[in-house]
This record gives structure tokens, C-alpha cells and sequence, in this order.
């Protein structure tokens, strides 16, 4: 074949022994080594070198592939293609005879190539499992279709609310149903739950779990006074509805979504507006929003929540990505752009990675490539939208009306402004303009209304690249001498009128629909070039209970003859396709088995370090099935039979005694032995701080941190606020951040690594950052001359790990400070700096 | 000896206290990414190595291949002409409409027994001829600097994968664990297209990524003790953290992660040692730093960087990229002549000096040098005397590493325009490093988000010509 032939190299292997004889048998699952090795030696080069290229994991013509054994025995378009033992009935061998087919089409195989096939048919065709890297899941034998056997799967089923087990111990011990169902398993594996954790261990991992910060001083001591019986649940209340909590747990939803605020690229250039979006996720969670409508907003806020500016904020969900600013080929910019969309929706909403079926059919999991591109379609019609107002009518008013004032006031300088200004951005814009190809500068040339669908989206990438990317004219390094100086003094002038401006509003990167039209979407490559019409993952298609899922049957008695056939125009105000309310409404409807169970997963992972289903965003085979299936179930259910409440299932967990049992000491020493990944929760996970709560922590322990809640984000380099609240540049991350694994917010993350490195150690005690939270630390604790030297021990130990310290910890901290070479500030200061490097600070039981 | 802020290594295993030997510590590098990757850690090579190391000498911007090692005598005949409608079209990152071929202004002449072309511009290299393997025959996806760099670097175009360097960081494992098994130095403080996500480890742990190196007191971020702390308040803070660690673990026998983190303590004193020795140049000859023209202006700043990866591939680095003209200094879309004169003056005879080095050192055999840009540069002109971006055909230059020299691979069109004969896409070019190395870009795989991911995004294959031709 003319394969580059720079393939071949891989299967150049030669042969080193003569075969001992092989036995003739059938199918046989698992092949010998001797087998193996002939399969490996002489049968796979012959097919890598031939058949690969067009039959192997990436393409698969005649949706054939040859590369795996059952996918031979499933065969391609013409049925299977060996008979295991029957070389004579396996049209592999006509094929490369030549006698059916001509395979390979370029050119004959040697005759002793074609021996060597039908001999290994001969002895039943024995390969190796291929275990794609690892997973040992075996690869789907079907093709292009759903079989009964794919719906079986645990992630398809619908919710099922199980009763919670009543065995009588666990009912006896039990806190919550959480606990019943954790039993009932602990007892099945011969494991015994810990017990509950001392207070102060409770009120710190509480803490940093609901809100990402430690305790107060005077937190701990009042959790420790309340002698109520509910102290614990009144203490979860109080952080539940503390606006932190938002802080922290919007985190968790910004490393899914790949928040940043810059365009990654090269330029990668700051996206001012785009703090906006974390304040709504913020908001949202604080207000505890119901995930469906959460969802609603972010994917289809411009056409399904009337005027709702909060709505308009969370479509910048669809304004996340990467972009290129310089970037000639918006062809394969948009698709790109598109493509970013699908995966990241498909993973984050549906718990399904589908970017594998981008390409074909997906190898593990029922998502044919179809499915991928029917995603696709409920985004292909979106077009971007820039400085959108996003506030309430009334304010918008106010900004036009004193806006018109600053405008009448200033005509005349603008004016002046203009005629220096214009022609320079008008040259600049032209000589970008003139950079596309020309097919492109055709559409541009078009008027908007003779332009198709498609056409108007890469019109705007273009016209965006022209006007807002490299277009932009930076007017003042243009101009120069007595130009320049003109220029500046009508800029002054100018500036003597901005005390006539109105009052900044929201203007932010929004989306629309090109029109109630949507583009054509095809599958790329494929002849047929078959329309793909948004709808659901084929897999759901009949689910259970009669409920027919997708965009169709939504909106029952839209008009069907419009293009859209079943779709809802948004609303009367814009011409949009409706599609994007309906992928919503798809996606968060009750009879949707995903993604409850995939958002119950998610609080779950974050409350305990690991999910019921250990891998969150995928639910498919590649994923582990969940360790409670009854219980993701039950708490899926508890979201859909509480208006997807999210702050209820933190209640409901936390409160569980699960999450209150102890993590180290003597009482977890068996489970410990029995179940060392705890599995099975017989014992809390101990588990170190992500880095916005080591930075946030650091800078609470040194009295430092700025609690400001919202607004605009600032500047790392010099800013205390809340991690959360700094800059995200995905060319440049906050160092604390980085070396503790922050995400770099390309990729959606759904488990954020977590590390130990010796960088970090460095950073830790060499760096400058932990080295001034320390000195803000000691000065803290020294703040106070009354108090003693024990006194100041004690005080940082309860900052720094929330208890006091032991006598011995004392007086050996009083070791270390009275003998320092330092003078006695820098001793306290060593002592701090110490205590911020320690283990206990950095990690929670 | 060194600085008086580092610690010696005997203070530093002194304020480590006792037990420490008991935890390897070249463990923590594959202990601890072993968790997070399951099963699918590889620290064997799959085939027999003929690399332990590599240096990627990086031309950031794009280098012109058609003026460098690919010479076009046709171009010279069609000069001033359109590119001919018989050669396929291309899209232009600047966009110029057909552009005027440029002839190249070098003069060229053939070296060494294999009779390799290389122009005037790189005489030193051309001295080499012998230990060149010219692969004439790249091409990539990116027209743009981001993602060509990003694909030079990691595979794709779009941004978020692990870089090569740590692919082979995370498939070989490091050889020293005092230093880092894969680091990174830029020849001026512009920084790198997409910064240090060339380096990155994408979504594998962080362990695996370059590590910036630099000359002179603090070659990595955050070595030296600060300078206000003097080596005995910093010894016995670091021995009472140890303590307090200690007494915390205890308690906490089944978290082996608080004990990793007890030795990263024990493993940054231990870079704090030896970092500074290896880039110590004061140990180096005349002669050698003669041979580098570490003090001759114009080739000082990236004679250092490749006298450095000697020292660094000496001392069992795995892998080393050293940029030239980072910020895309080699990018010249105008004033070809003078951009790319200094450029190739500045790089010319230290490149070639790292290969005499190495040779001479016994080192090139297991040593695999990488000469070139993310892409290479247009026949066709820009601005009158410049030439726009060619990710359709360029060239990367590759010796030692048991790669057969005095030869070319593959070839360019009659202009230099598409890669032709054995055209090799970055996903092939990568395969053939990682199997050089013994690694099989196929089998070296990571688990993410539960998925098998390789290094060539399941595409590509290594060039059979390049490894045993």
C-alpha cells in the first residue's frame, strides 16, 4: 500500500525461532504464548503494514477494522470476514487472493503472506486482547447501532430510588439513610465505621470543605462550648449560608467549565469581563439555584429567561474556550470552537466523554459518531456576540440617558478625536481585512442577508479578528510629533468630561442563534454528507416509561413547518432556533438517568476525595461502576425530588455520620488493613488542601486575607483577596496555585491531581510567598506584649492547625525559639514559617 | 565551594535526622505519579535504546529550511514570479496575495564524505556534516506560532497536552534524582510562544514537566536559602519540621503521602547541593568555553545553554530544550538577511561545538541532538524580503542518538514549498524520537479520565529511513 513508509518500521521485526507446531482448534479466548507469538511476529506486520491504514483503530472503511479479533468475527458492511478454523469460509482470504475483493487494493500480498493469514485462521485466529492501554475493557462488536445489551449498562438505567436498607444494626448506628446504605456494605465486607472525629478535627474539615478556610479561633472554641444536640447541623447551617461557601464551591464548577480569563494562544489576552461569569457561579451556589435551571442558564440564558441579565452572565459558559485572535483559517477555527463545546458539555452535563466519537463510532461506549454531531448540532447554529449589555432595563436606561449627556457635552473633541483617530483603525483593520483568503473576503463582501447560516458565523470570526483581534489599532504608537501631541491634549480634554460619564454597566461576550435557520451539520469526511438534526444520545433514544427524550417532544404544538421542525423559537424578541433551551431542558429532565447521578457523584467526590463512581465525568465502561449503586441512586433521586437542590445534598452528607467518622487513631487501624484505599468507608479519608485553600489558609493564619466577596478580579502579584478572586491567565498561573496543582483551565478537570514534589517543598521553605505569610503570622501572634512566650506558642498552634499544642509540643517549640541563632522576632517568625511547612497545616483529617 | 547560603550535602543528610534511608527517595518521582496513574507506568523501554538522553535545540519562530539545508536551485529561476498554479496553493499566516518568490541569497556548498548541502550561514554545523541527519521532509498542522510551537512540543495544535520532554520523563524515568529529569533554558528573557506550557505535563501529575534552568547562583526557582536566613537557623528549621512531621505520621501510618512529603524535603536539600555544581562553568576549560565562544558576544547567551546540556546529559538529565530566540526571534516575515544571519551567528558554532563536545566525550552515541523551529519558511516572499510561515515542508535536523549521519531523508518540492517524498508529520517525527529512546509511541500510554492517551494522539509512526537507514 502506499502507506508512508515510515510504518513500517513498527512491525520490522524478524523472526528468531522456528514456531513449535500449532494445534488446529476453534475460537479460543485465551491463546497460548506460542500463539501469541506467531500472531505477533508473522501475522501482525502483514496486517499493520497492509490493512491498518484503512481498517485499523483510527479509520475503518466498509466500517471494518482489523486490528481486533472480535471486531473480525463482527466483520465490517459485508459480514465477518474470518471463521475461526475455516480459513476457506473467511473472506479475509478471498480478499487478499484477490478473488472477491482486492484487498489490499495497492497491490497483491506475497503468496507466503497469504499462507501465513490462512494458516493463523487455520488455528482459530488467535490474538491477543487488545487492552486499549490498559483498561481491559473489551472493545464494542457492533457497529452504527444501539444493541439491548448496550442499554443494560448501569449509567442508562433509569433512577431507581431503592428503599434504604433497615438491617437492624445499621439502623441502630446509623445518622442519616446515608448510612444504612454504607453499612449495609461495611457489614457485607466485615468492616466496622469508625468513630465520630473529636470536635476540633470536625469543625476544621467542615470548614475547609464548605467554605475552603479554616476555622476562627473563636469559631472552634463556640463549636466546642455548644453543648446542643444539634450543634453539628447548626454549625453546617451557618456555613451553608455563609457567603464563602460560594467562594469554595464554585471552584470545584470552574475547574470542570476550563474557567480562565485570558484567551490562551499567544497573545493570550485578558478577558475583562470575564470575572463576571465566576461572581454568577458564585451567586448561584450561595443562592443555592437549582442545578436545572443553573444548566439552563449557562446554555441557553440569551433565549430562554426573558431579560434576565444574571442569565445573560452564565452564557458565557459558551464563551470559555480558547481563541486565536491572528487566526487566517476560521474554517477550522469554528469547527475547533464547536468542537471544544461538545466535548466539554458532553463530559461536564452528561458525565460521558464523547470526544472519542468525534472521529468514529466509540470503541467502549454505546455513543456512535452520530450522537457526537447531534450534540453538536444544539450549538452548530450559535453566534458570538460582543458587548452585550447585561443589567437590569432600568439601569441600561440610566447608562443611555447619561451617556447622551457625556456624548453632547464632548461632541466636539470626539470629533477632533475622530479625524486623527479613524484613518489610522480604518488602515489598520484594512490591511488585516486583507489577510483572509479570498473565498472568505467573499462572504465578507456579501451583505448579511444573502449569506448562508454558516457563512454569517465565519463572517463575524473574521470581522471580530478585523475590529476586535489584530485590527485593534493601539492609535497612541502610531502618531507621532506634533500629531502625537494634538492627539494627547484632545485625550485631556476629553478626560475633563468623564465626570459627565454614566455609571459603568455590565457589557460582556455573549451568544445568540445566526437566525432561526440553523446551519447544515455533517459528519466531516463522510460521502454521504447525511444532515445530522440535534437530538440525544442514541442510547437513550427509548428509555423506560415512555418518555421519549430530546428536542422533539419538549415543546409540544410548536408549529412542525418551520425549518427547526419541533423547536421553539426563544422568544418573540429574537430569531433564535431554540435548540439550546432544548438540549437544556433535555439534559436536566427528570427521565434523564445521567446527570443526577453524574452531579450527585460530583459533591460526593468533593465532600469525601473520591466519588460513588470514581471516574466523574465518565459514567461509560472505561469508568469503574459505582461502589454504592443503591446509593448514588438515592441521592440522585433526593436531587430530582428536591428541585435539584444542591445545598441539600451538602446537608444531607455531611450531616451523614460517615462524613463525621475519624480518619487516623487507633480505632481505624483495621480498616485501615482490610480496605487501604477505603473503598468502603469504614474511616474518613485524610486529605491534603487544594492550593487555593493552602494560599486563602496561609494568608487567614496571618490575619491578611481580604474577604471581599465579588467583583471585578485582581492582580495576583499584589493582591490578599481570595484565590478565587485572582486573575486566571492560562499562559501565566499564580505560583502557590500552580506548584499545588491548580488546573491550567484548557481542559475540563473533574479530579485535579494531587502531588508531591519536591518544587513544592522548595517553594514552601525557600520561597518569598510563604516566607511573608510567615512574618504576617508571627507578627500576629507578637502583636499582643502581654502575653508570654508559651502563650504566643499556643496561639500560633491554634491558628495554624485549629487545637492547642501538647506540653511536649511546648516546650519544644520553646527549644526551638530560645535557641535560635535568630534574634527572638525572627525566631517567632522561624517558628511560624515552620508551622505553615508542616503536614498539619497542609493536610485535613 | 558554593554560595554560602546553600547547604553542603553533608549538612543537609545531617539536618535529615535518622530514618531517612529507609525511604528511596528516587521513589518519590515514581511512587507518587505511580498512584495517580495506575497500572500504565512504564519505566522499561519497550525496545532497545539506542538515546538515554535528548537535547532539543529549538529555533523558536521558524528557521528557513530553503536557506539553511534545503537548498532550491529552481528557485533562483522562478524569482520574482508567482508560485506557479502547478504547486498546490497554500493559506498564508500574513495573508500577502500572491507573494513573489524570493531566491535564496546564500551560497552553498557540499561537506563531509556524505556530500550534505548546507549554506554559508551555518559553517560550523556544516563541519559536522557527517553526524547530520537532514530530514527534509516535516510538515505540521499549525500556521500559526501558538499552535505550531504547542505541536512541536506536545503533538497538537490546541493547548492542555503533555509535552514530549515529559512523556519521556514520565516513559524512562530520571537517571539522577538530584537534578530534574527534564529541563528547560531560553536563550533571552522573551518568553516562549504559550510559555510554560511547552513544558507543561498537560493533565498527567505536574511531577513529570520541564523544570526552567538557569545559570548562576539559583538555577531553579527557589533553591537558595534567602538570603536573610543563614545555613544554621535554616538547618534547624528544617530539623524541626522534620520532628513535627514525624510525630503528625506517626499517627497516620496507612497515608504514605505525608511520608513522600517528609522526603520531598529531604530530595529539595539534595538539589540544593547538587544543582549549582552542575551548572558551575567555572569548572570547564578554556579551550572548551573557546570552543562554545562563550565569550564572544554574539554567541555567549546560547553557547552557555548548550556547554549547560553537556553538563546536564553527563549527569543522567533525561531531557534537555534549549530555546534560540525565544519570543519567535527566528520569525522573520521581513529582513530575512539580517534577521536570520545573527540568528544562525549565534547559534551556529555552539550547536556545533555541543556535537564535537559530546562526540569527543563518548556521549553522542547515547545522546540524541534535535536541530530546528516549529516550522520552516515560505519560497514565496513577504514584504519584499521576508518569508511568512511553512508548516507544509520544512526541516528538523537530527545527530548522535545512533542516528546515521552525512545523509538527508525525505525532500521538499522543486521550491521548498510541500513536503514530498517521505513525508513525516510532527506525530511521525515524535514516534521516531520516542523509539530512538526505546520508547513505542503506541505502547507508552497514560490513563486520563480513564482513557488510554499517547504521546502522538494514537497517530504516527517512527521513520524507518531516519532509525536505520
Amino acid at each position: 500500500m502506499t502507506t508512508n513508509p515510515c510504518l513500517a518500521v513498527a512491525f520490522s521485526l524478524c523472526l528468531v525461532a522456528p514456531f513449535p507446531p500449532l494445534a488446529a482448534v476453534a475460537a479460543t479466548p485465551e491463546p497460548t504464548a506460542d500463539q501469541v507469538k506467531f500472531f505477533e511476529e508473522k501475522v501482525r506486520p502483514i496486517l499493520a503494514d497492509n490493512c491498518y491504514k484503512c481498517h485499523g483503530s483510527d479509520k475503518q472503511k466498509g466500517s471494518l477494522r482489523l486490528d481486533l479479533r472480535e471486531a473480525m468475527l463482527a466483520g465490517g458492511e459485508s459480514g465477518p470476514v474470518i471463521v475461526p478454523g475455516k480459513p476457506h469460509e473467511s473472506s479475509l482470504v478471498d480478499a487478499v487472493k484477490w478473488q472477491t475483493l482486492e484487498m489490499p487494493p495497492t497491490g497483491k500480498l506475497s503468496e507466503s503472506q497469504v499462507a501465513t493469514l490462512t494458516e493463523w485462521i487455520r488455528i482459530g485466529a488467535p490474538m491477543p486482547k487488545d487492552h486499549g492501554g490498559g483498561s481491559g475493557v473489551s472493545v464494542r462488536k457492533t457497529r452504527g447501532v444501539i444493541t439491548d445489551e448496550d442499554r443494560q449498562w448501569w449509567a442508562f438505567q433509569p433512577i431507581h430510588a431503592a428503599g434504604v436498607p433497615t438491617a437492624a444494626n445499621a439502623i441502630s448506628q446509623s445518622h442519616t439513610p446515608i448510612d444504612a446504605f454504607l453499612l449495609a456494605r461495611m457489614q457485607a465486607e466485615g468492616l466496622s465505621p469508625a468513630p465520630e472525629a473529636d470536635r476540633r478535627t470536625l469543625i476544621r474539615r467542615l470548614t475547609f470543605d464548605l467554605v475552603g478556610l479554616p476555622p476562627t479561633l473563636d469559631d472552634v472554641d463556640d463549636f466546642q462550648a455548644d453543648e446542643r444536640p444539634d450543634a453539628y447541623e447548626r454549625l453546617t447551617d451557618r456555613l451553608l449560608a455563609s457567603p464563602h461557601h460560594g467562594e469554595h464551591w464554585a471552584r470545584h464548577w470552574l475547574d470542570l467549565v476550563r474557567y480562565a480569563e485570558s484567551d490562551g494562544y499567544k497573545q493570550d489576552a485578558y478577558r475583562p469581563e470575564a470575572w463576571r461569569y465566576r461572581d454568577y457561579v458564585i451567586r448561584s451556589l450561595n443562592a443555592d439555584k437549582p442545578y436545572s435551571r443553573f444548566i439552563l442558564e449557562q446554555l441557553a440564558g440569551d433565549e430562554a429567561c426573558g431579560n434576565d441579565p444574571d442569565a445573560l452572565i452564565a452564557t458565557m459558559y459558551l464563551r470559555l474556550g480558547i481563541y486565536e485572535y491572528n487566526q487566517r483559517d476560521v474554517r477550522n477555527q469554528w469547527s475547533i470552537i464547536l468542537n471544544d463545546l461538545t466535548d466539554v458539555t458532553s463530559d461536564v452535563m452528561l458525565g460521558m466523554g464523547m470526544s472519542c466519537a468525534r472521529c468514529h463510532d466509540h470503541k467502549f461506549d454505546p455513543i456512535l459518531q452520530k450522537d457526537y454531531y447531534r450534540l453538536q448540532a444544539y450549538f452548530a447554529p450559535l453566534l458570538w456576540r460582543e458587548n452585550v449589555p447585561a443589567t437590569r432595563p432600568e439601569e441600561l436606561t440610566e447608562y443611555q440617558r447619561q451617556l447622551v449627556v457625556w456624548q453632547e457635552a464632548t461632541t466636539d473633541v470626539r470629533q477632533q478625536l475622530a479625524a486623527i483617530e479613524d484613518p489610522i483603525r480604518q488602515s489598520t483593520m484594512r490591511t488585516t481585512r486583507v489577510k483572509f483568503t479570498d473565498d472568505l473576503l467573499e462572504m465578507l463582501a456579501k451583505s448579511p442577508a444573502e449569506r448562508t447560516p454558516l457563512e454569517s458565523q465565519l463572517a463575524y470570526l473574521v470581522e471580530y479578528q478585523v475590529t476586535d483581534g489584530e485590527g485593534k489599532a493601539d492609535v497612541g504608537t502610531k502618531l507621532k510629533g506634533e500629531k502625537k501631541i494634538e492627539w494627547q491634549t484632545l485625550k485631556d480634554e476629553l478626560a475633563k468630561f468623564d465626570h459627565l460619564k454614566p455609571q459603568p454597566v455590565a457589557f460582556i461576550p455573549s451568544v445568540t442563534d445566526v437566525g432561526p435557520i440553523a446551519p447544515e451539520v455533517t459528519i466531516p469526511g463522510r460521502r454521504d454528507q447525511e444532515v445530522i438534526e440535534p437530538g440525544p444520545l442514541t442510547v437513550l433514544e427509548n428509555l423506560p416509561a415512555g418518555t421519549k427524550l430530546g428536542p422533539g417532544a419538549i415543546h409540544e404544538g410548536v408549529s412542525g413547518d418551520s425549518p427547526g421542525a419541533g423547536l421553539l423559537p426563544a422568544s418573540a424578541s429574537s430569531a433564535t432556533t431554540g435548540r439550546r433551551t432544548a438540549l437544556a431542558e433535555w439534559i436536566a429532565s427528570p427521565e434523564n438517568p445521567l446527570p443526577s447521578r453524574v452531579l450527585a457523584n460530583r459533591i460526593w467526590q468533593q465532600h469525601f476525595g473520591r466519588g460513588l463512581a470514581e471516574s466523574p465525568s465518565d459514567f461509560g465502561r472505561l469508568g469503574q461502576p459505582p461502589s454504592h449503586p443503591e446509593l448514588l441512586d438515592w441521592l440522585a433521586a433526593e436531587l430530582l425530588g428536591n428541585d435539584w437542590s444542591i445545598k441539600r445534598l451538602h446537608r444531607l452528607i455531611v450531616t451523614s455520620a460517615a462524613y463525621r467518622q475519624a480518619s487516623q487513631g487507633a480505632e481505624v487501624t483495621a480498616s485501615a488493613t482490610a480496605d487501604p484505599a477505603n473503598k468502603w468507608l469504614a474511616r474518613m479519608n485524610v486529605r491534603r488542601l487544594a492550593a487555593e485553600q493552602i494560599r486563602d489558609g496561609a494568608a487567614v493564619v496571618g490575619g491578611e486575607l481580604d474577604q471581599q466577596v465579588g467583583g471585578k478580579s485582581n492582580d495576583w502579584k499584589k493582591s490578599a483577596r481570595r484565590a478565587v478572586y485572582l486573575q486566571v491567565l492560562r499562559n501565566d498561573v499564580e505560583p502557590t496555585l500552580e506548584v499545588f496543582d491548580a488546573p491550567d483551565g484548557i481542559f475540563t478537570t473533574p479530579i485535579r491531581n494531587v502531588t508531591t514534589t519536591p518544587t513544592q517543598s522548595l517553594f514552601m521553605i525557600n520561597g518569598p510567598w510563604t516566607m511573608q505569610r510567615a512574618k504576617a503570622f508571627a507578627q500576629r501572634v507578637s502583636n499582643d506584649s502581654s502575653l508570654t512566650l508559651e502563650q504566643r506558642v499556643a496561639f500560633a498552634y491554634g491558628l495554624a492547625f485549629g487545637r492547642p499544642p501538647t506540653s511536649e509540643e511546648t516546650s519544644e517549640a520553646l527549644r526551638f525559639i530560645q535557641t535560635n541563632a535568630a534574634k527572638s522576632d525572627d525566631a517567632v517568625v522561624d517558628l511560624c514559617h515552620v508551622l505553615l511547612n508542616s503536614n498539619e497545616f497542609l493536610y485535613v483529617d | 565551594m558554593f554560595p554560602s547560603n546553600y547547604l553542603s550535602r553533608r549538612q543537609m543528610l545531617a539536618s535529615a535526622g535518622t530514618g531517612f534511608g529507609a525511604i528511596a527517595l528516587s521513589s518519590l518521582l515514581a511512587k507518587q505519579p505511580l498512584l495517580a496513574a495506575s497500572e500504565s507506568l512504564i519505566r522499561q523501554p519497550h525496545h532497545p535504546p539506542r538515546a538515554k538522553s535528548v537535547i532539543f535545540l529549538f529555533m523558536e519562530g521558524g528557521p528557513s529550511h530553503i536557506d539553511t539545508f534545503d537548498p532550491k536551485p529552481e528557485l533562483e529561476k522562478y524569482a520574482g514570479q508567482p508560485l506557479p498554479s502547478s504547486f498546490k496553493p497554500v493559506i498564508l499566516a500574513m495573508g500577502e496575495k500572491n507573494p513573489p518568490l524570493l531566491a535564496s541569497k546564500r551560497e552553498w556548498a557540499q561537506y563531509g564524505e556524505g556530500g550534505l548541502w548546507v549554506s554559508d550561514w551555518l559553517p560550523h554545523m556544516a563541519q559536522r556534516a557527517d553526524d547530520l541527519c537532514v530530514v527534509r521532509s516535516l510538515y505540521s498542522d499549525g500556521l500559526n506560532h501558538s499552535g505550531g510551537v504547542c505541536q512541536m512540543n506536545t503533538g497538537s495544535i490546541l493547548a492542555g497536552r503533555p509535552s514530549l520532554g515529559a512523556w519521556v520523563n514520565y516513559g524512562l524515568g530520571t537517571e539522577n534524582d538530584s537534578l530534574p529529569a527534564f529541563v528547560v533554558m531560553e536563550d533571552n528573557p522573551g518568553k516562549v510562544v504559550n510559555g510554560p506550557r511547552n513544558w507543561g505535563a498537560g493533565f498527567m501529575p505536574a511531577v513529570y514537566q520541564g523544570t526552567p534552568f538557569e545559570a548562576g547562583e539559583e538555577p531553579i526557582k527557589h533553591l537558595a536559602t534567602p538570603k536573610d536566613v543563614s545555613d544554621e537557623r535554616q538547618r534547624r528549621k528544617l530539623a524541626y519540621l522534620d520532628e513535627l512531621n514525624r510525630q503528625h505520621a506517626a499517627a497516620r501510618r496507612e497515608q504514605s503521602e505525608l511520608e513522600a512529603r517528609i522526603a520531598s524535603y529531604e530530595l529539595a536539600f539534595r538539589m540544593q547541593a547538587e544543582a549549582p555544581e552542575a551548572v558551575d562553568l567555572s569548572q570547564e576549560t578554556q579551550e572548551t568555553r573557546d570552543l562554545y565562544g562563550l565569550d564572544q558576544k554574539e554567541t555567549a547567551s546560547f553557547g552557555r545553554m548548550c556547554l549547560l546540556a553537556r553538563r546536564m546529559v553527563e549527569r543522567g538529565v533525561r531531557f534537555v530544550q534549549l530555546y534560540s530566540g525565544s519570543g519567535s526571534k527566528w520569525d522573520a516575515h521581513s529582513g530575512l538577511e539580517k534577521n536570520h544571519t545573527d540568528n544562525c551567528r549565534s547559534v551556529d558554532q555552539p550547536s556545533a561545538a555541543l556535537l564535537f563536545d559530546l562526540k569527543r566525550r563518548g556521549l553522542l552515541q547515547d545522546t540524541l541532538v534535535i536541530w530546528g523551529g516549529e516550522f520552516g519558511r515560505t519560497p514565496m516572499s513577504e514584504k519584499g524580503d521576508g518569508r511568512d510561515h511553512n508548516p507544509y515542508g520544512y526541516t528538523m535536523v537530527l545527530a548522535g542518538g545512533g542516528v546515521r549521519g552525512g545523509r538527508t531523508v525525505g525532500s521538499t518540492d522543486e521550491l521548498g514549498l510541500h513536503a514530498v517524498e517521505d513525508r513525516l508529520h510532527t506525530h511521525d517525527f515524535h514516534a521516531t524520537i520516542l523509539r530512538l529512546l526505546g520508547l513505542d509511541n503506541m505502547q507508552l500510554t497514560y490513563l486520563h479520565k480513564n482513557r488510554p492517551e499517547r504521546p502522538t494522539l494514537n497517530e504516527g509512526a517512527p521513520c524507518e529511513k531516519i532509525i536505520n537507514g
